[in-house]
């Protein structure tokens, strides 16, 4: 067994409304560029998981079609599934395999092509995102209308406002248009996010983040094998998980979110580390509400006060921790089964300072993922160091 | 090209909570209780966490009031023709979803009812 797992390989597609390609090819562009990017072939990995939602594409078992272009036949026995943290689910079960001295080279690929149904179709898929039978089905509840709920308590409790959550949107915007890989590369206003079309009251068109296709690949390997073929690993430091009930109704607190906290203080403990020791952080802005409940789940701001850091700029490059540079699930686009992957793709360019125009300046090389399933139905924290 | 269309229908069993369903074209709200650790359940379970199957129906206080909400604009496949707000109510020891008439805010006080289909809460303050 391994006690120490490193990342050594990343890879990420290009996001947006991808027509150009079906599954398999979208994964191709991810899996390539990791393989590349770690200087390993085919025959190197020991063991593959896949992680995809699958439900808006039609491949709807989806891994052994992605297994099979990608020369993995025989090597990819799991798919798994999380929701929109399902990249990150995808990376916890190499991690395992790792540890346990299962595996020494783990291939985590992370895929979804979600615009190959309609939105009304999509919207009544996101919308089983929680509880079926007694929410969705009697109250016609979309996915947006989830976070919905929960800006709207965190309005009334803290003061939050509508221009504070566009905020959020417009800081994604502003990344994205410098990684060529992102879905929406257009800079947005505050007055842009506050004139756009209500979708559930108060979230508008340009709270959410879009329906992407894409693709994101991590290779993970075993420290004696990370020492051996990279001078530049990225090593996990702590992993943490948790989850929450499926109906909302029943938390019985909608401005916060239990499971992502919990996720958060097991990989600190686990890291041995405090929110302030983090530099940069991906964090899992679905809607513009969500990365500010994020950062306050995390512990970067107190419970009602995450605005501030939006207000202060303290999370934009060169802040005191630096969020999303690459544009976030806001504006990078989020594949569900991609987003966690990727979210290790862009922490590892970042921790190797191979992030160009948005490389973050560190000190002591700390970085986190914040990953979200459903409404906190999932949440995964990982710490990372250099 | 246009793939396969999938058409998925499902049948739903309702076995032991045929008085909730029952229930709602009555005008009736219910929950369970559990008889042996006393903790109350909505979405009502016919088994709870303490190991216990033995639970009893109760009927939901009616007077609650509004925890969030939210209108819903970009509706799901099967609530097109439906305009509607989404709210949680707190009534006692529970929390419930049910669709809100009237002009909400955080903290509103609703009456509770059916539509012979679901909750619906009739916004007083
Ligand atoms: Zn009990």
């Amino acid at each position: 067994m391994s006690s120490k797992v490193a990342v050594i390989g990343v890879g990420n597609s290009k996001f947006g409304k991808r027509d150009d390609v079906s599954i398999r090819e979208l994964s191709w562009e991810a899996v390539q560029e990791s393989l590349n990017d770690a200087g390993l072939t085919l025959q190197d990995i020991d063991l593959t998981i896949i992680g995809s939602t699958a439900y808006r594409g039609v491949e709807i078992y989806p891994a052994p079609v992605v297994a099979e272009y990608n020369g993995l036949v025989g090597k990819a026995p799991i798919r798994v599934e999380a929701a929109c943290a399902t990249g990150s689910a995808a990376a916890l079960n190499a991690y395992m395999a790792i540890r346990s001295g299962l595996a020494k080279i783990v291939l985590a690929i992370g895929v979804d092509k979600m615009t190959e149904v309609g939105t009304a179709t999509s919207l009544a898929i996101g919308g089983r995102g929680g509880n079926y039978q007694y929410e969705f089905h009697l109250y016609g509840t979309t996915f947006p209308t989830y976070y919905a709920l929960y800006a709207r308590r965190h309005m009334a409790l803290y003061g939050t406002t509508e221009e504070d959550m566009a905020l959020a949107s417009v800081k994604a915007h502003k990344y994205a248009l410098s990684n060529e890989k992102a879905h929406l590369r257009k800079s947005i206003s505050v007055d842009d996010v506050l004139k756009s079309r209500v979708i559930s009251s108060p979230l508008k068109l340009l709270d959410c983040s879009p329906i992407s296709d894409g693709a994101a690949a991590v290779i993970f390997a075993s420290e004696e094998v990370a020492k051996k073929i990279t001078d530049a690993p990225v090593w996990i430091k702590g992993v943490g998980y948790s989850s929450d009930t499926s109906s909302l109704a029943s938390r019985g607190e909608w401005t916060s979110l239990r499971s992502a906290r919990e996720a958060a203080n097991n990989a600190y403990s686990m890291a041995g580390i405090v929110p302030a020791d983090v530099e940069y952080a991906t964090v899992h802005d679905c809607f513009s509400i969500a990365e500010i409940i994020a950062y306050e789940d995390l512990g970067f701001a107190e419970r009602g006060k995450g605005v501030s850091l939006l207000r202060e700029g303290q999370t934009e490059k060169g802040g005191k921790v630096g969020t999303n540079l690459f544009g976030g699930l806001k504006a990078k686009g989020h594949p569900l089964g991609a987003t966690g992957l990727s979210m290790i793709y862009e922490i590892t360019k970042q921790m190797r300072d191979e992030a160009g125009s948005v490389q973050h300046q560190f000190k002591k090389y700390i970085a986190l993922s914040h990953n979200v399933g459903g409404t906190g139905h999932y949440a995964y924290v990982f710490v990372y160091s250099r | 090209m246009e793939g396969l269309p999938l058409y998925m229908k499902y049948q739903i069993p309702i076995e032991g909570y045929e008085r909730f369903w029952e229930g709602l074209k009555k005008g009736e709200i219910v929950a369970t209780r559990c008889k042996r650790c006393g903790n109350e359940y909505f979405p009502p379970r016919v088994n709870c966490t303490c190991g216990s199957s033995d639970m009893e129906w109760f009927e939901v206080k009616r007077e609650g009031i509004v925890q969030t909400f939210s209108e819903v604009f970009s509706k799901p496949q099967g609530f097109e023709d439906f305009s509607y707000i989404v709210g949680i109510v707190n009534v006692g020891n529970l929390n419930l979803m049910c669709w809100l008439v009237g002009k909400p805010r955080v903290g509103s006080r609703v009456m509770l009812r059916t539509d012979g289909t679901r909750v619906i809460g009739d916004v007083v303050d």
